[in-house]
C-alpha cells in the first residue's frame, strides 16, 4: 500500500520532496507506529544539520558569481590558447572550458546552461551544425559532477558517511578519464563531421588572453588545491572560490556589479533551497526503507543473482539509467543510496568511493536521456535545437561516458588510487 | 486579501531567504579568516549550519508557491489539458495536506497549551508530558534548541496559506475549463 502511494503520489507529479515526505506521514500512520509522529519535525530538520551540506549553496554561489563576473568567457578564451588551432578548434575549446567549468561548478545543469549560453552560437557562427555544437555542450556538462567540486558528491558523502573531501579526490581519475574519451570522441566524430578549420590566436590575442584568463584560471586552483592539500574543506574552498569570483568579477573584469548582489543570493537560496529540501524529506522517508527492510529484501534478490563485484555494479549501473531517465538524479540518488550501499559493502566488499563514482556518474546521464532529461531540455532551449536531434549527436558521448562507467566498474582503483 | 497576504508572505521569505544565503557565506568565510589568525571562533559553524537550514525552509515555501518545485512530470505530460488541469488541484491538495499535517505534528511537539497550563514553567511541563524538547540545547550557540527548531512550524503555517491560494486558483482554472468546448 505504501508503494503505491508513493508511485501515485509520484506519477501524478507532486513535488517529489513532498513525495517523500507524505509518504512517510502515511506509512507511520499505517503502521501504528505513531510514536514516530512525535519526533516527524525533528527529523525532517534534523536530515540538514550538516555541515557538508554548507557546501551547496556555496558552490551554487561561486557559479552564479562566476557568469555574473564574466570568468566563464575569460575561461573560454584560455581554452583557445590551448586547443583553438586544431582542426574542429572550438569543439576542442568547448570540452577544455567545460573541463575548467567543471572544476568550479558542482551542477551539470546550470554548467549546460551557462556553456550552451556561451559556446553554442559561436559554433554556429563558424558553421558548426547546431545540434551538434548543443550535444558536445551537453556532453561537456557530463564532467561538472565528476571533475571535483560536484554537489552529487556533496551529497553521496552526506547520504553515505564518508568524507567530501576524499570523494571529490576520488573523482579526479576519473573525470580526467572520461575527458580522454571525450577528445578522442570528438576526434572520430571529426571523420564524419568535416568540422571547419580552427584558428591559433595572434601572438598578441594570445597575450591577452592568458593575462585575461590568468586571475579567472585561478578560481579551479584554489578551489582543488585547497582540497587536495587538505587546508581547506570543500565547505571552505567553495567559500574562498566564491570571495575571488566576487572580487575578480568587480574589481578585474568590472563585469560584476553589487547591485546584482541580491538576485544572485536570491536565486542561491531557491537553487539551493530545493535540493537540500530533498535531502530532508529522505530523512523522514528513510524511516519507511528501514523499517520496511527494503535494503535486505533487495539484498537477498541481489544475492540470489550474482556474486561477483563486477557483475554487480554493471547492474546497479543498468538499473539506475533506467531509474534516470524518469527520475531527477538528486531525487535518485536520495533514494537508492541508503538502499544500496548497504548492499555494496557488506555483500560484495566495494569501496563506498568507487560505489559512489559509479552512481554518481550513471545518474547524470539520466540528466541527457530522454523523457525526462532535463540537460537536454536547457540545451534545448538555450539554443534552439529540438532536444531528439541533440540526443542523436549526443550518442556517441553517452557510448564514451559507458565505457567510463565499465571501466571504473571494473578497476576500482582507478577511483581509489589517489586516496 | 487572502492572495495579498500570501504574496507579502512570500516576498519576506525570499529576502529572509537570501539574507541568509549571504549569511551562510560570510560565517563560513569568517571562520577561515578567524581560524588563519589563530583565534577559531567556535559557534560560527553551527550558527551557518542553522541559518542554511532556515533557509532552506523559507525557500522551499516560496518555490512550492510557485509551482516549480522539482516533480516527475513523465505521465502528466501526456495527458489532455483538461485532466491536467485536475491533477494540478489534487498536487495543490498534497501540499496543502502535507502543510497542515507537519503543523499539527509541531503542534504536539511544541504542545503550547499544556505548557501554558504549566504557567511557561519547562520543569513543571516535562513533569507532566514527559516532553523534552523544551530542554534540549544547541551545541555552541547558547540558546535553546527549540527557538531553532520553529522555523518548521512557520514554514507549515505559510505553506498552508500558499498551498490554501494554489488549490483555489487550480481549482477556478479547473472548472472554468471545463466548462469550455475542448
Amino acid at each position: 500500500m505504501t508503494l503505491l502511494i508513493f508511485l501515485l503520489l509520484l506519477f501524478t507529479a507532486v513535488p517529489i520532496a513532498l513525495v517523500l515526505a507524505l509518504t512517510a506521514i502515511w506509512y507511520i500512520g499505517s503502521s501504528g507506529n505513531t510514536v514516530l509522529f512525535e519526533s516527524y519535525p525533528q527529523q525532517l530538520f534534523g536530515a540538514i544539520e550538516s555541515y557538508g551540506l554548507l557546501a551547496i549553496p556555496l558552490f551554487m554561489l561561486a557559479g552564479e558569481l562566476m557568469n555574473e563576473g564574466g570568468l566563464t568567457r575569460r575561461l573560454i578564451d584560455l581554452a583557445r590558447i590551448l586547443v583553438g588551432g586544431f582542426r574542429g578548434g572550438l569543439a576542442y575549446i568547448n570540452l577544455v572550458a567545460n573541463m575548467m567549468m567543471a572544476a568550479i561548478m558542482g551542477s551539470a545543469a546550470s554548467q549546460i546552461a551557462i556553456m550552451s549560453r556561451a559556446m553554442v552560437p559561436a559554433m554556429e557562427k563558424e558553421g558548426y551544425d547546431k545540434s551538434y555544437s548543443a550535444a558536445i555542450t551537453a556532453a561537456g556538462g557530463l564532467l561538472s559532477p565528476i571533475i571535483p567540486p560536484s554537489m552529487l558528491f556533496v551529497l553521496f558523502g552526506v547520504l553515505a558517511q564518508v568524507p567530501i573531501a576524499e570523494m571529490f579526490i576520488a573523482g579526479i581519475i576519473p573525470g580526467l578519464l572520461m575527458s580522454l574519451l571525450f577528445f578522442l570522441t570528438i576526434s572520430l566524430m571529426g571523420l564524419v563531421h568535416q568540422y571547419p578549420k580552427g584558428e591559433w590566436p595572434t601572438r598578441r590575442q594570445a597575450w591577452h588572453f592568458l593575462l585575461m584568463g590568468i586571475p579567472a584560471g585561478f578560481i579551479p586552483l584554489v578551489i582543488i588545491g585547497g582540497i587536495l592539500t587538505g587546508l581547506a574543506t570543500p565547505t571552505e574552498s567553495a567559500a574562498m572560490a566564491s570571495l575571488g569570483a566576487l572580487l575578480i568579477g568587480k574589481y578585474v573584469y568590472k563585469d560584476l556589479q553589487f547591485s546584482h548582489l541580491f538576485g544572485i543570493f536570491k536565486r542561491t537560496a531557491i537553487n539551493s533551497g530545493m535540493v537540500i529540501m530533498l535531502i530532508a524529506a529522505a530523512g523522514v522517508f528513510g524511516w519507511v526503507i528501514v523499517f520496511e527492510q527494503i535494503p535486505q529484501n533487495a539484498a537477498a534478490w541481489i544475492a540470489g543473482q550474482t556474486s561477483d563485484p563486477f557483475v554487480f555494479l554493471l547492474m546497479v549501473v543498468g538499473i539506475l539509467l533506467l531509474v534516470g531517465m524518469v527520475i531527477d538524479g538528486i531525487a535518485a540518488l536520495i533514494l537508492v543510496v541508503p538502499i544500496l550501499l548497504p548492499i555494496a559493502q557488506s555483500q560484495f566488499g566495494i569501496s563506498p568511493f568507487q560505489f559512489g563514482v559509479v552512481v554518481c556518474l550513471t545518474l547524470v546521464m539520466g540528466l541527457l536521456t530522454p523523457p525526462v532529461g532535463a540537460g537536454l531540455f536547457i540545451a534545448s532551449s538555450m539554443t534552439g535545437a529540438s532536444p531528439m536531434r541533440i540526443f542523436r549527436s549526443l550518442l556517441p558521448f553517452l557510448a564514451a561516458t559507458l565505457i567510463t562507467l565499465v571501466l571504473l566498474s571494473w578497476q576500482g582503483g582507478l577511483v581509489t588510487m589517489l586516496l | 486579501m487572502f492572495k495579498r497576504l500570501s504574496n507579502a508572505i512570500a516576498s519576506v521569505e525570499m529576502f529572509v531567504a537570501a539574507l541568509l544565503a549571504a549569511a551562510v557565506t560570510l560565517l563560513v568565510l569568517l571562520n577561515i579568516v578567524s581560524r588563519a589568525m589563530g583565534q577559531a571562533i567556535y559557534w560560527v559553524d553551527e550558527l551557518a549550519i542553522y541559518s542554511m537550514v532556515w533557509m532552506t525552509f523559507l525557500a522551499t515555501s516560496t518555490v512550492l508557491k510557485k509551482r516549480q518545485g522539482v516533480s516527475v512530470t513523465i505521465l502528466t505530460d501526456c495527458l489532455p489539458t483538461r485532466s491536467r488541469h485536475w491533477l494540478a488541484v489534487f498536487s495543490d491538495l498534497m501540499i496543502l495536506v502535507f502543510a497542515v499535517a507537519l503543523f499539527a505534528l509541531c503542534w504536539r511537539w511544541y504542545s503550547p497549551v499544556a505548557l501554558w497550563q504549566a504557567g511557561f514553567d519547562f520543569q513543571a511541563f516535562q513533569a507532566e508530558t514527559f516532553n523534552f524538547m523544551y530542554s534540549e540545547n544547541t551545541s555552541t550557540i547558547g540558546i535553546k534548541k527549540f527557538w531553532v527548531w520553529l522555523v518548521l512550524p512557520v514554514f507549515a503555517l505559510s505553506l498552508a496559506v500558499h498551498a490554501l491560494i494554489n488549490l483555489y486558483d487550480s481549482i477556478r482554472t479547473a472548472g472554468s475549463a471545463a466548462g469550455e468546448p475542448v
